[in-house]
C-alpha cells in the first residue's frame, strides 16, 4: 500500500523533473515582422540586381559560398565544403555538401515535399542560365570572368557548353576563368551563380518563382506573395541546419514610406525599422527608442565625380582644391545626422583591399589652406576669375541638401560660386552618359565585398568611363586594377588597390569621396540579430524572444 | 437613349486610340530608357534586354505590336521592372484594391458632402451654415499628405484603435478611405450648397410652392434634383480618379493600389505600364462621363438625348 503510494509520488516527481528540464532556457516567439520597403522586382537569382531581391534570395537559395556576419564579411562555406584553385590560378574546384534538398512547398496544403538533392549539375545549370543571352540577365557581366561567358552572353558564340563551368561529378564543380581572379570565392557566393532547379523553370517559365511553383533549398520557403502588399516565408524543415533555425515564419510587408514604417514599428507591427531623418532627434532623445537605435556601417559610398575633360575641372589642382575644401564631418553632423563616416577613398571599410581606415593612406581630408593654395596655383587665387561650373545631381531632397551644403563650403573656403542643377533620375543617367556636367553625384554599394567590384568595375577606363579619364595616369590606374584582379597573393592585391585608390582619389582626384553610408535603424529589444553587410540578412540564425 | 449610349461607347474607340498614340509618343520622347542604371550596364547586356522585350525593333513596330497585343489578346505587355509579371497582372492585382478604396472614398465624399451642403443651404447664414462651411474649408485646405499621418498619429499610435497601415482587413480600410474621401466631401459640400442656393431662388420653385406642395416635396423633388446637376458633373471625373488609384494615400498607408504605378512606371521608363495605366484611367474617365451625361436626363427633364 505504502509502496504503491510512494511509487506514484515518485513517478509524478520524476515527470515534473523531466518536463521542467525539457523547458528551454528562454521562451522564443516564432515570427519575425520585416519591412522590405518595396515590391521585390524578382525572386529569380539570375535576374536579381537590387538589395530587396537579394535579401529574399538569401532565404530561398543557398550559394556555394557565403559571407559571415562580421564587419569584414569574410567568405565562408555554404553549399561548398571546401574549394581550391589550380596552380595557374584559372580553375577553381568546389566540393559540395550532399545533404541539401530541393523542396517544393504547397501553400494551399501547407505541405513540404522533398524533390531531390542539389547537385553540381544544378550549379552548372544556374551559372549557364545567367550567362545565356536568352535569360537577359542584368548581372550577367559579373560572370564575364568565367571562361567564354562574355562570348556567349554577347552572342559571339552560341555554344553554351564552351562556358567554363562544369560538373565534374554530382558533388564537384569546376569553374574555369578567363584570367586568374583572387576574388572568385566571393563571386561564387553571388546570386547569379547559385544553383537553380531546371524542372520548375522549364515547366513555368518566368512564373517559376511564384508561390506553389517554386522549388528552393534555403532555410525558408515561399508561402504567400501578394504583390505590393506582403510576402510570407515559412521555415523549411528539410533545410540541412533546420534544427538550429528558430524563427518559423517571416512576415514581410512592402511599405515604401519610411515614416509609415516607423509608425508601424512604434505600434509593434514591425520588429525592425529604418529611422526617418526627421525623427532622428526625437529618437535620440527618447529614453526607450534611443536604446533600440543602432547605427551600423553599410558597404556604400557617396561621392562626386568630375568630367575631367571639361574646363576648369580638367585641371587636377582645381579638382584637388574642391576636394580639400569640404568639411565632411560638419556635413555629417549638421545635415546627415546618421553617424555617416567622412570618406577619403572610393571603397569603404569591409571591402577587401580598401584603404578607408588605413592610417598610411594619404587621403584628402578637410584643409582650407591646402585648398586655397591649390586653387591659387591653378590660377584662381581667392576664386577670382573662376569660370561658370555646374554641380548636377538627381532630383531628391537629400541630395539637394548635401549639394547646398557643399556649394556653401566652396563659397566660404574658396570664394567660388558653383551652380547647382538637378534632373529626374532617368534623365540624369542619360545626361551622365551623353553630356556629363563638370561635377556630378553618384553612389556605389557593394555587390560583393572586393575592390574589383569597386575601383575596377565602376571606374575601369574601358567601361563607361563617366569621368572621361584619359592619359598615362588613367592607363596606369587601369593596369593596376587589372593586375590586382589577377594577383593571387592577397597582400600583393592590397598593395595594388592602395595605389589605384591613391591615383583615383588623391593624385588625380577624379572623384571626391564624400561619406561612407550607415544604416540608421531601431531593433525591438526582444530581437536577437546579426548584421549581414552584403548579400542579405541571415534570418535563420536570428531569434525573437517572447514578448 | 439606348442608341445614345451605343454611340458614345463607339466613340470611345477612336478616343482611346488617340490617347494611346499620345501616351506612347510622350513615354518614348522622355530621355533615358528602362535599363539605365547607376553602374552603367555594358552595351551587350542592354542589347540582350532590349531584344528580350522587343525594344530593338523600330518604334512604329513597337507600337503596332503593343496595340496589336491589346486588340487581339487583351495583353497589355510585359513589365520591365518585374520579369514574372505582366501589365495584366498589375491590373488584376491592384485595380480591385484601388476600386474598393475609391468606391469607399466616393461614398464618404457623397455621404458627408451632400447632406452638409444641403443643410448649409437650407439654413443659410445660421450657425449650421458656418459650421458646415468651416468643416468644408478644413477639408479642402488640409491635404491628405497631412491628414493621413495625422490620423495615424491619433487613431493608431495614440488611441490604438486601428492598425497603422497595410491592406486586407476592414480596419485597415477606414483611415485611407477617410483621408481620401474628406477632401472630395468638402468640394461636394461647397458645390451642393452653392447650387442649392441658386436653385431655390428659381421661378419653378416658387411655382411649386405656389401650387401648394409641401416644403419637403419642393426641396427633395424639385430643388435638390436640379441642384445635383453640377455635383454630378464633378462626381464623374472625381470617381474616375479615385478608383484608378491615388498616389499619396496609397504611399502613406502602404496600400497595394494602382496609384503608385502612374508615378513609378514613369520614373522607371516602364513603357507598357505607363501606357496601360493611362489607358485604364482614360477608360474610367470616359465611362464616368457617359454615366454623368445619362444621369443628367434623370435629374433634369429638360435634358434629352435623341
Amino acid at each position: 500500500m505504502f509502496g504503491k503510494k510512494f511509487a506514484v509520488v515518485a513517478l509524478v516527481l520524476a515527470a515534473i523533473m523531466v518536463i521542467t528540464s525539457c523547458q528551454p532556457a528562454e521562451k522564443l516567439a516564432k515570427e519575425l515582422n520585416w519591412n522590405l520597403g518595396t515590391e521585390p522586382p524578382t525572386l529569380d537569382p539570375a535576374l536579381a540586381t537590387d538589395t530587396t531581391s537579394v535579401l529574399l534570395d538569401e532565404q530561398l537559395f543557398l550559394g556555394l559560398t557565403d559571407f559571415d556576419d562580421t564587419t569584414e564579411a569574410n567568405v565562408v562555406p555554404e553549399i561548398a565544403t571546401e574549394w581550391s584553385v589550380s596552380g595557374d590560378g584559372l580553375t577553381w574546384t568546389f566540393k559540395m555538401r550532399k545533404d541539401i534538398w530541393w523542396v517544393h512547398y504547397d501553400p494551399a496544403s501547407k505541405k513540404f515535399e522533398k524533390k531531390r538533392l542539389v547537385t553540381a549539375h544544378d550549379v552548372e545549370y544556374g551559372a549557364k542560365r545567367t550567362i545565356n543571352p536568352e535569360t537577359a540577365s542584368d548581372y550577367a557581366y559579373v560572370s564575364y570572368i568565367i571562361k567564354n561567358a562574355e562570348a556567349v552572353n554577347t552572342g559571339e558564340s552560341t555554344d553554351l557548353d564552351s562556358i567554363g563551368v562544369k560538373a565534374v561529378d554530382d558533388y564537384t564543380v569546376d569553374f574555369t576563368l578567363e584570367q586568374p581572379a583572387g576574388y572568385f570565392p566571393a563571386i561564387a557566393s553571388m546570386w547569379v551563380n547559385r544553383p537553380v532547379p531546371h524542372e520548375p523553370i522549364e515547366q513555368y517559365g518566368d512564373l517559376w518563382t511564384e508561390p506553389g511553383n517554386i522549388w528552393s533549398n534555403g532555410p525558408y520557403a515561399l508561402d504567400t506573395w501578394e504583390h505590393e502588399n506582403r510576402m510570407v516565408m515559412v521555415k523549411n524543415p528539410h533545410f540541412y541546419n533546420a534544427k538550429n533555425v528558430s524563427i518559423e515564419q517571416i512576415n514581410f510587408v512592402m511599405v515604401t514610406e519610411t515614416s509609415t514604417a516607423f509608425a508601424m514599428y512604434e505600434n509593434g507591427e514591425l520588429d525592425v525599422a529604418a529611422v526617418p531623418l526627421e525623427d532622428m532627434d526625437r529618437v535620440k532623445a527618447d529614453p526607450v527608442l534611443s536604446k533600440e537605435l543602432t547605427i551600423a556601417p553599410r558597404l556604400c559610398t557617396y561621392y562626386y565625380g568630375f568630367d575631367t575633360s571639361e574646363f576648369p575641372v580638367d585641371n587636377v589642382k582645381v579638382r584637388q582644391a574642391l576636394s580639400y575644401a569640404i568639411d565632411r564631418q560638419k556635413l555629417v553632423d549638421t545635415v546627415l545626422k546618421g553617424g555617416q563616416i567622412p570618406a577619403w577613398s572610393f571603397a569603404c571599410k569591409g571591402i577587401f583591399g580598401q584603404v578607408a581606415d588605413n592610417p598610411d593612406f594619404p587621403g584628402i581630408t578637410f584643409n582650407v589652406d591646402t585648398a586655397k593654395s591649390l586653387l591659387a596655383e591653378a590660377g584662381y587665387a581667392d576664386g577670382a576669375g573662376f569660370p561658370d561650373t555646374t554641380l548636377m545631381f538627381n532630383t531628391s531632397e537629400g541630395h539637394q541638401k548635401i549639394a547646398e551644403f557643399i556649394q556653401g563650403q566652396w563659397k566660404e573656403h574658396l570664394g567660388i560660386d558653383i551652380k547647382l542643377a538637378n534632373q529626374e533620375w532617368g534623365v540624369y543617367l542619360s545626361t551622365l552618359t551623353e553630356d556629363p556636367p563638370a561635377i556630378w553625384r553618384l553612389g556605389w554599394c557593394a555587390d560583393y565585398p572586393d575592390q574589383n567590384n569597386w575601383v575596377h568595375e565602376v571606374f575601369s577606363t574601358k567601361g563607361a568611363n563617366r569621368p572621361n579619364w584619359t592619359g598615362p595616369e588613367a592607363d596606369a590606374f587601369g593596369a593596376l586594377t587589372e593586375a590586382a584582379a589577377a594577383a593571387k597573393d592577397p597582400d600583393e592585391r592590397k598593395k595594388l588597390y592602395f595605389e589605384a585608390e591613391k591615383l583615383l582619389c588623391v593624385d588625380n582626384s577624379v572623384i571626391i569621396p564624400i561619406y561612407y553610408y550607415t544604416t540608421v535603424r531601431v531593433d525591438k529589444p526582444y530581437l536577437e540579430r546579426t548584421d549581414q553587410l552584403v548579400g542579405g540578412q541571415h534570418f535563420d540564425v536570428w531569434k525573437v524572444k517572447a514578448h | 437613349m439606348g442608341r445614345y449610349i451605343v454611340r458614345r461607347l463607339l466613340w470611345m474607340i477612336p478616343m482611346l486610340f488617340i490617347v494611346s498614340v499620345i501616351t506612347f509618343a510622350f513615354a518614348h520622347a522622355v530621355p533615358g530608357g528602362p535599363f539605365n542604371r547607376e553602374k552603367p550596364l555594358p552595351a551587350e547586356i542592354i542589347a540582350n534586354l532590349e531584344k528580350y522585350y522587343g525594344l530593338d525593333q523600330p518604334v512604329w513596330k513597337q507600337y503596332v505590336d503593343w496595340f496589336g497585343g491589346i486588340v487581339t489578346r487583351l495583353d497589355f505587355g510585359p513589365v520591365y521592372s518585374s520579369r514574372s509579371r505582366r501589365v495584366n497582372d498589375i491590373f488584376a492585382d491592384h485595380l480591385p484594391v484601388s476600386a474598393q478604396l475609391g468606391i469607399l472614398a466616393t461614398l464618404i465624399a457623397v455621404g458627408i458632402g451632400m447632406p452638409l451642403g444641403i443643410l448649409a443651404a437650407l439654413k443659410q447664414n445660421t450657425f449650421w451654415d458656418y459650421l458646415g462651411m468651416a468643416g468644408a474649408i478644413f477639408g479642402v485646405s488640409v491635404p491628405n499628405i497631412v491628414l493621413g499621418p495625422l490620423m495615424i498619429l491619433i487613431f493608431a499610435l495614440t488611441l490604438g484603435w486601428l492598425p497603422v497601415a497595410g491592406w486586407g482587413t476592414p480596419a485597415q480600410m477606414i483611415m485611407p478611405a477617410l483621408a481620401l474621401g474628406t477632401g472630395s466631401a468638402a468640394v461636394i459640400a461647397r458645390l451642393t450648397r452653392a447650387s442649392m442656393l441658386q436653385v431655390i431662388r428659381e421661378d419653378y420653385i416658387r411655382t411649386a410652392r405656389a401650387k401648394g406642395l409641401g416644403e419637403r416635396i419642393v426641396m427633395v423633388r424639385h430643388a435638390l434634383k436640379n441642384a445635383l446637376i453640377p455635383v454630378a458633373t464633378i462626381l464623374g471625373p472625381m470617381f474616375a480618379a479615385l478608383i484608378t488609384g491615388t498616389f499619396i494615400v496609397e504611399l502613406i498607408f502602404a496600400i497595394p493600389g494602382m496609384g503608385k504605378y502612374f508615378i513609378t512606371s514613369i520614373t522607371n521608363r516602364d513603357y507598357p505600364v505607363v501606357m496601360g495605366a493611362f489607358m485604364v484611367w482614360a477608360v474610367a474617365l470616359i465611362l464616368a462621363n457617359i454615366a454623368v451625361d445619362i444621369t443628367y436626363a434623370f435629374l433634369d427633364p429638360r435634358i434629352r438625348f435623341d
